[in-house]
């Protein structure tokens, strides 16, 4: 049958992709407010790792390379691939095409969740207050949105506005009240997003729970592509979706709450990549689901270079880009959907 | 393969939707279940295919309770072609095929040479074979439905339930998808709106009313002016012809 014309492409796109990813991880460690050339990138990662002397380098050169660059990209590319990963396993999961951390305002209740467990001194644990906050605004979503029987598009959509609404509007006040210096500062963290800030100590639970999340989910793609065919099918086929829906979520939620503790909100990533993966291979989960990554991890990284390399001298926040991006691209499939007459 | 029914009832809150209804599916033959809109049958068969559970009696398939057996196992036996075929996302057709092998096909195993074949002959069965690779969404009415057809052949199941699996077809698809599954020589029980392609196809007919089965049997003991009557509230004129086919003149 045709299994392998299509393996062929995935693995070339795989492939291609990966060489990509590469280049884009070098290119975020040598653009940025001082340039730095790939020479000297690699002699740093050198010494670093095997303790080989770099006699030609400044200290300063060495200290932006391995201590702000390098932890940034990789940031970026743990970020990339897991809201890309969140956004692919919810789509699934709720069947329907416009679902993303963002969009359903889960990425607010995580904000909220970090935000109130800073005011509330626990600093050390905002990342468990973001999964509190993603796992209520999960279940806060889920519930407004199949009020009406079965969820819809418009209803996920209006409930995540609301939720979205009421979690910043919560968080907002949160930092308000907070009431030092930098409070608006924070804010703009909060709602726009930023690697900056990103170190080696703060990629390693990033890092373990992307990872764990993406191998798990790799084992689940038939279950997963079953979704795609609704309950009474799945049930046809053996597969009881309640529970495998109940864990998927916890696990979006997870993933949700550590980067949304760690970089602040960066919208539309998830809403993006799976529709693209689609888009070139096809809806089998085998494949869209490492493709995905592969494209979030992308898209983050040069969402990162041009936030601070676009203007002299100043930072801007991620999320501006990935929105840019993002917003007229959720217009396109809320058209798309509509006018394929469904829902 | 054996599929008993030992007085199933299934009421939603104050209303009995089923009342007491108990049959046998057996002997590789084709069972429809007949009636007027309303009269619970659909709902008998979602009661089998176990997406609603009977507020009592007990399923029983090969002598075991349905409840004891696990889903996965349950659909290795029966396959199911509903009503309602639309998606979401737009899939390839032979990528929904291949999701009738998932009840056989353990976890983190992934397809061999043999369920592609599988797949390969359940497309073809359905001659849906050249359109493999096709997406799902710009299939017409009819090849959706023979898609849904294929994916259930692909789960090898010994007991095929359709419910109105011809329903919205032209008499011409309706009578492929008819063919086709009888040519299957497997355990079936559909829920059909036409009486007498039902009459046609059946070697049995279960005729309902209310939540009840009032009549069942061969078809020509079943379908009767009397039974129609009863059933379907009209007078008509039945008359047979040599080789089983019934002749209905509505009044």
């Amino acid at each position: 049958m045709t299994r392998n014309k299509t393996d062929i492409k995935f693995n070339i796109l795989l492939i291609v992709l990966f060489i990509t990813l590469v280049f884009s991880l070098l290119s975020g460690i040598s653009l940025g407010a001082v340039r730095i050339s790939l020479k000297d990138t690699y002699s740093t990662i050198q010494s670093n790792l095997f303790h080989i002397n770099a006699a030609s380098l400044s200290k300063s050169t060495m200290a932006i390379v391995w201590n702000i660059r390098i932890p940034r990209v990789i940031m970026g590319l743990i970020v990339g691939a897991g809201l890309a990963l969140c956004g692919t396993v919810m789509q699934t999961t709720v069947n329907n095409p416009i679902s993303e951390p963002y969009i359903l305002g889960i990425s607010a209740g995580a904000t909220f969740g970090a935000t109130f467990f800073i005011i509330l001194g626990l600093k050390s644990m905002t990342g468990i207050g973001a999964f509190f906050g993603s796992v209520i605004s999960t279940a806060i979503v889920m519930f407004i949105a199949s009020i009406g029987k079965n969820i819809t598009t418009t209803s996920l959509i209006l409930s995540g506005a609301v939720v979205n609404a009421l979690f910043s509007a919560f968080s907002n006040f949160i930092i308000s009240i907070g009431a030092n210096s930098d409070s608006m500062m924070t804010i703009k963290f909060w709602t726009m997003g930023s690697l900056a800030s990103a170190t080696w100590a703060d990629i390693l639970l990033p890092l373990f729970v992307v990872l764990i999340s993406l191998i798990f989910f790799m084992t689940q793609y038939r279950t997963m592509n079953t979704m795609l065919m609704g309950d009474e099918v799945a049930i046809t086929l053996g597969i009881n979706l309640q529970k495998y829906r109940l864990v998927y979520m916890l696990f979006i939620s997870m993933i949700t709450g550590v980067l949304v503790a760690k970089c602040g909100i960066i919208g539309f990533v998830g809403l993006i990549t799976p529709h693209i993966s689609r888009i070139l291979i096809g809806t089998d989960h085998k494949k869209i689901i490492p493709l995905s990554a592969l494209l979030g991890s992308l898209f983050v990284l040069w969402a990162d270079i041009l936030a601070r390399c676009l203007i002299d001298k100043a930072e801007l926040p991620i999320g501006i880009f990935t929105s840019l991006v993002g917003g007229p691209f959720f217009i396109y499939i809320v058209i798309k959907n509509q006018k394929g007459g469904q829902r | 393969m054996d599929l008993t029914c030992k007085n199933i009832s299934y009421s939603i809150k104050d209303k009995q939707i089923l009342k007491n209804v108990s049959l046998n599916v057996s002997g590789n033959k084709f069972f429809t279940i007949l009636g007027p809109n309303g009269c619970g049958k659909t709902t008998l068969l979602k009661t089998i295919y176990r997406v609603l559970k009977p507020t009592s009696g007990e399923i029983l398939l090969n002598n075991k309770n349905i409840e004891n057996i696990r889903l996965k196992d349950s659909a290795k036996e029966m396959a199911v072609v509903a009503q309602f075929n639309e998606i979401n996302f737009d899939c390839n057709v032979e990528d929904i095929v291949m999701l009738g092998r998932s009840p056989h096909i353990s976890f983190l195993q992934s397809e061999k040479q043999n369920d592609f074949d599988i797949v390969e002959d359940a497309l073809r069965d359905v001659g849906m074979l050249d359109k493999a690779n096709r997406s799902y969404s710009s299939l017409s009415g009819g090849e959706k439905q023979r898609v849904a057809l294929a994916r259930a052949i692909a789960q090898k199941p010994s007991l095929l339930l359709l419910d109105e699996p011809t329903n919205h077809l032209d008499i011409k698809y309706k009578l492929e998808i008819l063919h086709i599954i009888r040519e299957l020589n497997i355990n079936v029980l559909a829920v059909l709106h036409d009486i007498q392609l039902a009459c046609k196809f059946s070697d049995c007919l279960f005729l309902m009313k209310g939540g009840e089965i009032k009549y069942e049997g061969i078809p020509r003991q079943t379908v009767t002016e009397s039974s129609m009557k009863d059933v379907y509230g009209v007078n008509c004129k039945i008359s047979w012809t040599d080789d089983n086919q019934a002749m209905i003149e509505y009044i």
